[in-house]
């Protein structure tokens, strides 16, 4: 079995449309089962009267992370192509205290409130036009705060990883922590709620039969024990390749990024991608595009990074970045990217640029701008300077002008958001 | 809908289904490779009524323009979109079929309905603008995120609690 499978190219987008349509089918009916149509219901939670908000999210986190931590294992499913949001640390917590804020005065959360609003709650579909209020103010301003939202970066990162543990290990911490909160979560309910815990449905109270839910509980921990001793759930090197898919990208120019935008994303400091230099070592040193790691074509071995990583490669002109990109995506990586006429092409458009005809005063301005935040200068527009190729720049990045020119990139997104 | 003469039958046992959500969820990555979401369905939603208005400013907006695609198709061509669209239809079903189904507000004894809407209003908008900074919501970053033992997501998923937790005392009149 080779999972994901829509990432193996088993089915298009097409079928991935009706896929999606019935998982949410499943999203919705579980959701709404669990009583989190009932805004009172779930407000409950943050007065420990009734804690389904906890249970049912920490059954539902450990119950996928064990499974997929089984898959994973027995090489059945690739963990490391399953999509991982990055991770802005401060903006996520801002971002988390702002949305548990909104919780308890709105009574929803937003995919509460689609179930809300469908079994005919008023106050569901109004939270829901509230929110569509808040997305429209936010993508007003966001222009303003994007530097903001692009802080604290930490790249796609696991906890694993972050405390250098073995993965298992964190399923079974994970899985113990949400058995411990289930236990405290009923004793709240029976001291602030005054429930009586109902002897089938719960962990700690009634009598000391095994009911099908201490069943479960101790299922997920006998395969949080196992996991914990169990290894590295990421699969080792594989590789398959989509021929038809890589003569698409390839013929749609989807495998190339522009230096004018690889510059507005270094600029905006983001994180989300890795910048490969593949030239030689002594080449990196005497100088390389800001933010670029160097690894020589030979050292590119599957593990060099997550495979669901956006990687960029670039060397002097196109061609030994062209064969770098085909052996990874022959490794699986899969969102590979070629800059597009490699450093010579970064020299005349980013660091060294000329005002075309075309250009507009602004539009040349800006580029003005960023060339000079990467050490470069524009050339003055004569047909003599353009035969002597000016002298790369030093190596050091320029400290970050006050205010860095931003989201001017003309170039259409190559690939929609994946997030939620 | 109000005219349903059965009584409403009693919610799940919470393990049970978090338990049908985690399946849900497991299938979702082993299908897809990726995890369920909510936010980022209207977020293309309200990027796409804007690119209907004015085109060129969800052009120049980085914020619209990362979720309008690269204009071969439309941009509610998209996973979550339908996604979400089963969501409702899910949650419909589900309350169909447990005699849930009733045109109502939801609120505590103590509380008023203009002031209920007001405050789902208001509290819609907050987590529409959180969502966005956290780069996902409950579903999203703490569900998914949180099975993919993802950095951001347990920050993001104690914060939330954290700042529900803060904020419950001062609404408490909304809801006991």
């Amino acid at each position: 079995m080779n999972a994901p499978f829509y990432k193996f190219g088993l089915f298009g987008d097409e079928a991935s449309f009706i896929i999606a349509f019935f998982i949410g089918i499943g999203f919705g009916f579980f959701l709404e089962r669990a009583g989190f149509g009932s805004a009172r219901k779930l407000a409950a939670q943050f007065y420990l009267r009734d804690l389904s908000v906890l249970k049912v999210m920490f059954t539902a986190i450990i119950t996928a992370m064990t499974g997929l931590y089984v898959f994973s294992r027995l090489g059945m499913v690739d963990l490391s192509l399953v999509y991982l949001v990055p991770t802005f640390l401060i903006p996520q917590i801002v971002g988390g205290l702002l949305l548990g804020v909104g919780f308890v005065i709105g009574g929803y959360c937003p995919g509460t409130s689609c179930v809300s609003a469908a079994t005919g709650r008023i106050d569901g579909m109004v939270y829901i036009f509230g929110m569509i209020a808040g997305l429209l103010g936010f993508g007003e301003v966001y222009p303003r705060i994007v530097g903001f939202a692009h802080s604290t970066s930490m790249g796609q990162i696991t906890l694993p990883k972050l405390f250098d543990l073995p993965y298992g290990l964190l399923v079974f911490a994970a899985v113990l922590m949400a058995l411990g909160a289930f236990a405290a979560g009923e004793w709240a309910e029976k001291k602030f709620g005054g429930k009586q815990p109902d002897p089938e449905g719960s962990i700690i109270g009634g009598s000391r039969r095994l009911t099908p839910v201490r069943a479960l509980a101790l299922s997920l921990a006998v395969i949080g024990l196992c996991a914990a001793f169990a290894g590295d759930p990421y699969r080792g090197h594989h590789a398959t390749i989509a021929t038809r898919d890589l003569e698409m990208r390839v013929g749609q120019g989807a495998d190339l990024i522009e230096p004018v935008q690889l510059a507005d994303w270094i600029i905006q400091d983001r994180n989300d991608f890795r910048l490969v230099d593949l030239r030689s070592q002594k080449d990196y040193i005497a100088w390389h595009i800001p933010t670029a790691e160097n690894f020589p074509l030979a050292s590119l071995t599957p593990d060099f990074a997550a495979h669901n990583e956006k990687i960029i490669l670039y060397t002097n002109d196109g061609s030994e970045a062209a064969k770098a990109w085909f052996l990874l995506e022959a490794q699986g990586f899969r969102s590979t990217y070629v800059l597009d006429g490699g450093l010579r092409n970064w020299q005349d458009s980013v660091l060294f640029p000329r005002k075309s005809p075309g250009t507009s005063g602004t539009a040349f301005e800006r580029q003005v701008q960023v060339a000079k935040f990467f050490g470069g200068a524009p050339q003055a527009n004569t047909e003599a300077s353009a035969a002597a190729t000016p002298a790369l720049p030093r190596l050091a990045l320029p400290s970050l002008p006050a205010a860095p020119p931003t989201g001017t990139s003309t170039a259409p997104p190559r690939k929609k958001k994946e997030g939620c | 809908m109000n005219s349903e003469p059965h009584t409403p039958r009693p919610y799940w046992n919470s393990y049970w289904a978090g338990f049908g959500l985690g399946l849900v969820l497991l299938a979702s990555f082993v299908i897809m490779g990726r995890g369920l979401g909510a936010s980022g369905a209207f977020t293309t939603a309200v990027a796409t009524a804007v690119h209907q208005v004015a085109p060129a400013h969800a052009e120049n907006n980085p914020f619209y323009s990362e979720y309008l695609g690269d204009g071969t198709r439309s941009p509610l061509k998209d996973w979550l979109v339908f996604e979400v669209l089963g969501v409702f239809v899910g949650g419909f079903l589900s309350g169909v079929l447990a005699h849930r189904l009733k045109l109502t507000v939801e609120q505590g004894p103590r509380s008023t309905t203009p002031r209920r809407l007001a405050f789902a209003f208001v509290g819609g908008g907050l987590m529409g603008i959180g969502a966005k900074i956290a780069l996902g919501c409950t579903s999203g970053q703490a569900l998914t995120g949180g099975a993919l033992l993802n950095v951001g997501s347990w920050a993001f998923m104690w914060c939330v609690f954290g700042g529900a937790y803060a904020m419950a005392y001062f609404v408490r009149k909304q809801w006991i």
